[in-house]
């Protein structure tokens, strides 16, 4: 008697294991992700999974590629290099997805060689990296939005196009962080402003988050600039500087790149964000007349009703999306089979894709990175346009 | 059951592997560990290359801290140095891979005697901190010196060849890191039955007493650093060779502490236990992670509550060993032996 | 010369809330004998319950610092009664493990119950620098200051005069005396980890209003090794005097050394330091010297 039930038991799981694996054929567009949802980067990482996730599933409503629908395949990787390389090794093995996407410049690093040679997957991720935009090398990656460096260039361009003081040479500082995140643009932004006629007069490196930012306040009022940009820092210690800007009687103009371009910094400095710029890739949540934008509410409002803002981060995570969505529909168009191979070539196909104003009208025929955005300036806490569309290729 | 002591001979007293069965199974274990990359998906083969790397790490770490009582907070940077010294001497000099090796582990072995040379001036607490000022500043070192170490772009290196064969995937990967392991783990299993082993074991005992039996503290220490960061350069070497990338970002404080973590764990003072916790300290992170993400999907709200739990339930394992293990992994599987060697009596 | 002299000023201002930092992780070492890894998650921990006190619950700070004594003082007890009481007789290592798996484990419950991003504390205090000449003092740092130095002076009254103060004393320099004059040690150990979580977390509310709050704000724990290493471990005066040279040099590295390194000696300058104190004068300015019996 009892023999009979489980034999009967193990013919039936093995009846469920094995329908369980049939139903998954080639009716989806596998999307995998390590998503820095722990750890340093989580503040982020959580919108760019949320932005990541709710653009395939968008996608998926709009019919996703000739019926084939988006499938999101995620992992936490807490921003550990070792667990995400773990995790990207997994999820190929597990689900062989066509398109990663990665918490981190080292991970997509530490991956180039085998995504060249074995993996064969279009790969986007978090970073804005230089080094990993370059298509010689790295043909299979991609960076959403323009990188950190081309970021510098619109800010400086828009600098050198400001009126000049006495007809001296525009003074800037760099403000940076000591992580490869905030040395990432800084050799090709000295370059850039030598050529562009702009005095470097000052550089300040601390550590994200510092507590006595004084010597570094010092240096600046030892020598003036008028331009201040950050990069490699989301918040800290961006308010302290501002202020402390302030306290110490400079006047200078502060400019932020994409990640210190969030409403929460804004929030954060209070009255003293008035006139604080920089450049983001992405218009804002609250720009109303923003096509893209525009569906993004409407989306948010079908699956997440008690959600009231979405950050930049988030934004990072949809155009990404968008950017998976668009080749994967232009492998269709083409009468391509959806592989990671033909994923990859047609990277350099996108050529005046209208993104509904999220980042304008890009284009990726002369590098793996849009390098399009726009210098925004900050007005009663929100960061309202003074450029239109700049584009910044290399 | 094994009954019985009969030693007729010094050399099968201090044998390691002391009678047939023991061997047997270390045969069976070999065995296993050749087929285990035929078998095994890319995933567990880069989990196995990991816990490899680790593994020396930890035997390094082991000799120092756990068999000559030097505390060190800095092992991470050693393993750095090792690591950036391959890098540079791969990409710069072009030194065949086989000579990289142990260069990358003399390096770290002299900076290792650097560090260590204050240690007979300094005992205990104060020399944990100096190992953690050492840490503090190789970091920097890696950072700031750009010309050197790339700053912090880092190096990258290609595929390491060893005589003709290029090992550019995990499974060819495998076979380099299990020869590595085995090389390292013997040798520092024949060192604690020499004389210098013998040594640190007493210096980490009572060091005042090593010294009036003659002894040479200081310079017995230094060996202890230096062998240590050896083993340190070594797992640097392999590390950089396996990731085929080196950044200061790699050789944080929180390395060295989960190095600390992966000896106590598995039990300080024991070969045996730097293997049992450097696989631990690799395998069981992944697969709370794994766990938790199958919980997730479960309950999705819940996200932010349960992927920051992982790092709590790091800390509760060190401090959860510490006070009911003290001696860690290898005390329990001491117990697990002697209950099977006894079996079917009780004592 | 202003630059010098305004690099000097802030230094000290910094380095006298590093000092009550400091004084929580000398409380300890001086009653127990532990090294406290975990000094700079009490001072995180600390800081996060205040701002939710403030944030969420919308006290004013009268009646938040209190209440965060009380919890900070549970914190210390609990950490002492669970974990280190388990670990009495245990050689070092395992105590400074211990600790260190402690800063783990809280560095994993602030990120659960707080979430792992940024948050800015609501000003304490007015906004206005003070300016004496051509000094500028901010005025989170020097109201940060004065407070810093309130609650250092206020431990140090109670060290020397009040009767559990006196106790601690004593349990500290000789815990066989102590027993047998009725002190009760164990009593004395927890209030120890009481007192030092207290002043860790005054000292964190200071420094998160001046930069924020993050769970990775105890790292800067780690810049008390340099300071109660230069003033020895068990010296309360020595964590004050260390502070102050630390935040001084500090500063000076920063201002004059950073530009030429491009960054990064303004962190490292501290550590340096310390290894040079170990190597000339290991027991810091003023602490005891341990002489090992056999």
């Amino acid at each position: 008697m009892k023999k009979s039930i489980v034999l009967t038991m193990a013919l039936f799981l093995s009846l469920l294991l094995s329908t369980g694996g049939v139903s998954f054929a080639e009716d989806v567009i596998k999307i995998g992700a390590g998503q820095p949802i722990t750890g340093r980067f989580a503040f982020a990482g959580k919108h760019i999974h949320a932005g990541l996730m709710d653009s395939l599933g968008y996608a998926n409503e709009q019919g996703g590629v000739d019926g084939k629908k988006f499938k999101y395949i995620y992992e936490d990787t807490g921003y550990d290099l070792k667990r995400a390389i773990a995790s990207f090794k997994k999820l190929m093995a597990k689900d062989s997805p066509v398109m990663m996407y990665g918490e981190s410049t080292g991970v997509g690093k530490a991956m180039a060689p085998e995504i060249n040679s074995r993996y064969h997957v279009v790969y986007g991720s978090t970073s804005f990296s230089e080094e990993l935009s370059d298509r010689s090398k790295n043909p299979y990656i991609f960076v959403s939005g323009p990188t950190y460096a081309q970021q510098f260039g619109v800010l400086l361009k828009y600098i050198a196009n400001q009126p000049k003081k006495n007809n001296k040479p525009h003074r800037v500082a760099f403000f940076y962080s000591d992580t490869e995140f905030g040395r990432d643009p800084i050799p090709f932004a000295r370059k850039l402003a030598k050529k562009l006629g702009i005095e470097v007069v000052a550089e300040e490196v601390t550590k994200v988050g510092a507590v006595d930012i004084t010597s570094q306040l010092l240096d600046l009022k030892r020598n003036k600039p008028d331009y201040c940009i950050f990069q490699g820092y989301v918040v800290p210690p961006i308010p302290e500087v501002i202020r402390g800007a302030k306290d110490f009687g400079l006047d200078i103009t502060f400019m932020g790149t994409f990640w210190a371009m969030s409403k929460m910094l804004l929030g954060k400095l209070g009255p003293d964000a008035e006139g604080y710029m920089g450049v983001s890739p992405y218009s804002y949540w609250y720009m109303d007349d923003v096509p893209m934008i525009q569906a993004m509410h409407a989306y948010t409002k079908k699956h997440h009703p008690d959600v009231e803002y979405r950050p930049n981060s988030y934004m990072q995570g949809w155009f990404t999306g968008m950017i998976y969505v668009k080749l994967a529909k232009m492998c269709h168009e083409a009468g391509l089979a959806i592989t990671g191979e033909n994923l990859k070539n047609m990277i350099p196909k996108i050529k005046d894709w209208d993104t509904g104003g999220l980042n304008g009208v890009v284009s990726f025929d002369k590098s793996n990175a849009t390098g399009t955005g726009k210098v925004y300036k900050a007005e009663n806490g929100k960061f309202v346009a003074v450029s239109d569309w700049i584009n910044l290729d290399e | 059951m094994y009954i019985g002591d009969f030693k007729e001979a010094y050399a099968s007293d201090q044998a390691v592997f002391v009678n047939t069965t023991s061997r047997f199974w270390l045969g069976v274990l070999f065995v296993l560990l050749l087929i285990f990359p035929f078998v095994a998906g890319d995933y567990f083969l880069f989990m196995a290359n990991l816990a490899g790397i680790a593994i020396i790490g930890a035997v390094g770490l082991n000799i120092l801290t756990g068999f000559a009582g030097q505390i060190s907070l800095g092992h991470a940077a050693f393993i750095g140095v090792g690591g950036y010294t391959a890098a540079i001497l791969a990409t710069r000099f072009n030194l065949p891979f086989l000579l990289c090796l142990p260069l990358s582990g003399f390096m770290a072995a002299f900076f290792g005697i650097i560090v260590g040379g204050p240690s007979l001036r300094l005992k205990g607490l104060y020399l944990c901190i100096a190992t953690l000022a050492a840490q503090l500043i190789l970091e920097f070192v890696f950072v700031h010196w750009e010309s050197v170490t790339g700053g912090i772009r880092g190096i990258n290196v290609s595929s390491p060849e060893i005589f003709g064969f290029v090992l550019d995937n995990d499974f060819k990967f495998y076979f380099l890191t299990l020869v590595m392991v085995i090389i390292c783990v013997t040798a520092a299993r024949n060192l604690f039955r020499t004389r210098v082993g013998r040594a640190f074991i007493a210096i980490r005992d009572r060091d005042i007493s090593a010294e009036l039996m003659g002894i040479n503290l200081m310079q017995y220490k230094l060996y202890a650093f230096g062998i240590s960061s050896f083993f340190a350069g070594i797992s640097g070497c392999l590390w950089v060779n396996f990731l085929k990338t080196v950044t200061p970002e790699h050789f944080p404080l929180m390395e060295s502490v989960r190095y600390l973590a992966m000896i106590i764990v598995g039990g300080m003072g024991s070969i045996l236990g730097s293997i049992f916790g450097a696989i631990f300290m690799t395998i069981v992170p992944e697969m709370i992670k794994t766990i938790l993400g199958l919980l997730v999907n479960i309950f999705p709200t819940a996200m932010s509550f349960l992927f920051p739990l992982q790092q709590v339930i790091f800390g509760l394992l060190i401090v959860g060993f510490l006070i009911f293990e003290p001696h860690g992994l290898a005390e329990i599987w001491y117990r697990i032996k002697n209950y099977f060697h006894l079996w079917p009596f009780d004592h | 010369m202003d630059i010098f002299l305004q690099l000097i000023v802030s230094g000290f201002l910094v380095g006298g809330i590093y000092a009550l930092i400091a004084l929580g992780f000398v409380l300890i070492y001086k009653a127990t004998n532990i090294i406290n890894f975990a000094t700079g998650e009490f001072m995180m921990i600390g800081a996060y319950i205040f701002y939710s006190l403030m944030v969420y619950l919308k006290l004013s700070p009268f009646i938040g610092v209190p209440l965060v004594i009380i919890c900070a003082a549970l914190l210390g007890v609990l950490v002492e009664r669970l974990i280190l009481r388990h670990m009495l007789g245990q050689p070092n290592i395992s105590i400074i493990m211990v600790t260190i798996g402690l800063s783990s484990i809280l560095l994993g419950v602030a990120e659960v119950i707080w979430g792992s991003e940024f948050r800015s504390f609501p000003p304490l205090f007015p906004r206005k620098p003070i300016i004496i000449g051509e000094i500028v003092l901010r005025s989170n740092l020097f109201y940060g200051f004065l407070l810093a130095l309130v609650v250092v002076a206020v431990f140090m009254l109670l060290f020397k005069y009040a009767k559990i103060g006196v106790a601690m004393r004593a349990t500290a320099n000789d815990q066989m005396a102590a027993f047998s004059m009725g002190i009760n040690v164990k009593t004395m150990f927890t209030i120890s980890w009481a007192f030092g979580a207290i002043a860790a977390s005054l000292g964190g509310i200071i420094i998160a209003n001046i930069g924020g709050v993050q769970p990775t704000l105890g790292h800067i724990g780690l810049k008390i090794f340099p300071i109660v290493i230069l003033g020895g471990l068990d010296s309360i005066i020595g964590a004050v005097v260390g502070g102050f040279i630390v935040g001084i040099v500090e500063n000076l590295a920063g201002g004059y050394l950073d530009p030429i390194f491009h960054g990064g000696v303004k962190d490292l300058a501290p550590f340096v330091v310390l290894i040079l104190i170990l190597l000339i004068k290991p027991y810091g300015l003023f602490g005891t010297k341990e002489i090992e019996r056999l």
